[in-house]
């Protein structure tokens, strides 16, 4: 393996205390990897515990046992380094749509001057150089989810996490988006840690999806999608008709059933 | 008696916003903290939540004896009528601001202070403005209520005055630049509304 690895989860549990002396298990002793710059899925059945994952990551959880290490450091509480995009909608209404996207930078003191260029940038890579000036509550669904991810990205992340990111959106939107964050992660070398029960979008965006089981959350498997050859291929259409992709599907598939039974 | 109309209800008026801003003035950050940490919330909510039960009225006498009889007990009677209501729906409305919104700026690096600061404040700012406007009415009860009971000048002793004359008139008069004057701050409330917030409007 020579790979680096950005993200070390490392033997993590989760034991959420619901009072009363009751508790829920979600996270069980999970260990995976998430190499530098590449995008790694989460993926499994509903309540699995892949939100859990991820906020432990994000430090807006702590797990109950194991450690969660990015660039050599355990993760304690959230930070700069590991940005987040949630599914429900996050704008700050209050702020154009460039304030938002400069608004991590400006907190943590970057010059205004820079944080212009930035913010250019980013809004321009999402497709909102249009809307740069306008507020939130004039966008569609799904162009707030762009101001959302070039937020994120302007505040220059190690690692960039997403929770169900498109989920609340309609299909066309959603594969111009899962596009998007392949573009993205080609051209800002950021490491993506991606959350989704849809298999399309897991098998399109993945350089490696790591299956959870459900009931508690453990590891079931970790798969390189090797049909794609190492390659990140930007458009849906061509990956889906490349050989090994509905075979990977199926395999994927027969989890999701596997693990799905039982839990409704 | 030669003063004139105009005078008293100047006088009204400016009880009730001076009252109102002083409320407003350990309303807002208190309601605030509260909502953000449950900490802050832990040790002022039984003091509030008690002083919300209390009638503000049954607190004349003892105002009056503390105060005697200048502007003090008037302003005070506004003062108790009115903050702890407003701090219990600044806090409401601040528990309110969604999870999301914090959790995002904390992931963007953003500290505790500058989290309730920049995101916090900002996203109940609109409901505070709400929640002004609706205990402003209730300002101009408890102001017409000290005026009836312990003054001799404003609206409220206005009136009074004119029920010993027996001036139907004048009474109905005060009634009515009440009403008027209720009406007129709602208005600027609203617009005040509009103006500070335009991401709100629906175009
Ligand atoms: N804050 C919490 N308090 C108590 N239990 C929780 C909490 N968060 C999650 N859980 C429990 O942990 C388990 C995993 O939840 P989690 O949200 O991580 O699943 P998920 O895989 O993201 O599900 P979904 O696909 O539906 O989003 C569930 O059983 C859930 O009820
Ligand atoms: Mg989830």
């Amino acid at each position: 393996m020579s790979e680096q690895s950005a993200l070390q989860i490392r033997n993590v549990s989760k034991v959420f205390e619901l009072g009363g002396g009751k508790s829920v298990q979600a996270v069980q002793d999970i260990s995976f990897e998430v190499e530098q710059n590449s995008i790694c899925v989460l993926l499994g059945p509903s309540g699995c515990g892949k939100s859990t994952v991820l906020r432990m990551m994000a430090g807006l959880e702590t797990p109950s046992d194991g450690d969660i290490v990015i660039g050599g450091r355990t993760v304690d509480g959230p930070g700069q380094d590991r940005g987040m995009v949630f599914q429900a909608y996050t704008s700050f209404d209050w702020m154009s749509v460039r304030k938002n996207v400069e608004f991590g930078m400006k907190i943590n003191g970057v010059p205004a001057a820079a944080r212009a260029e930035r913010a250019e940038r980013f809004i321009n890579l999402v497709g909102l150089g249009k809307f740069a000036d306008v507020y939130p509550s004039q966008l569609s669904g799904g162009m707030r989810q762009r101001v959302a991810i070039a937020r994120t990205l302007a505040n220059d992340p190690e690692v960039l996490l997403m929770d169900e990111p498109f989920g609340a959106l309609d299909a066309e939107t959603r594969w111009l988006m899962q596009e998007l964050m392949v573009n993205v992660a080609e051209q800002t070398n950021t490491t993506m840690v991606i959350v989704t029960h849809d298999l399309e979008e897991a098998i399109f965006l993945a350089d490696k999806i790591v299956f959870l089981s459900s009931h508690p959350g453990r590891l079931k498997e970790e798969i390189k999608p090797a049909f794609k050859k190492g390659e990140r291929i930007a458009d849906k259409e061509k990956v889906v008709k490349l050989d090994g992709y509905g075979d990977l599907e199926a395999h994927l598939m027969r989890l999701m059933r596997e693990e799905g039974r039982g839990t409704s | 008696m030669e003063r004139g109309f105009g005078s008293d209800v100047l006088i009204s008026i400016s009880r009730v916003l001076g009252a109102f801003a002083m409320a407003c003035a350990v309303a807002v950050p208190l309601g605030v903290m509260m909502g953000a940490f449950p900490s802050v919330e832990a040790i002022f909510a039984p003091f509030v939540s008690a002083w919300r039960y209390l009638p503000a009225p049954s607190f004349i006498p003892i105002l009056l004896m503390w105060f005697g009889t200048g502007e003090a007990p008037k302003l005070a009677l506004l003062f108790i009528g009115v903050i702890f209501f407003l701090i219990t729906l600044i806090m409401d409305h601040t528990k309110n601001v969604r999870q999301e919104l914090v959790e995002t700026a904390l992931t963007l690096g953003a500290s505790r202070a500058t989290v309730v600061m920049k995101v916090v404040f900002p996203a109940v700012l609109p409901d505070i403005v709400v929640a002004m406007r609706q205990m402003l009415a209730m300002a101009w009860t408890y102001l017409v209520i000290a005026e009836i009971v312990a003054s001799t000048t404003g609206i409220g002793a206005m009136m009074m005055r004119a029920r010993r004359f027996l001036k139907t008139d004048e009474i109905l008069s005060g009634i009515i630049v009440i009403g008027v004057l209720g009406l007129l701050f709602d208005l600027l409330f609203a617009m005040l509304h509009r103006w500070a917030f335009p991401y709100l409007r629906k175009n």
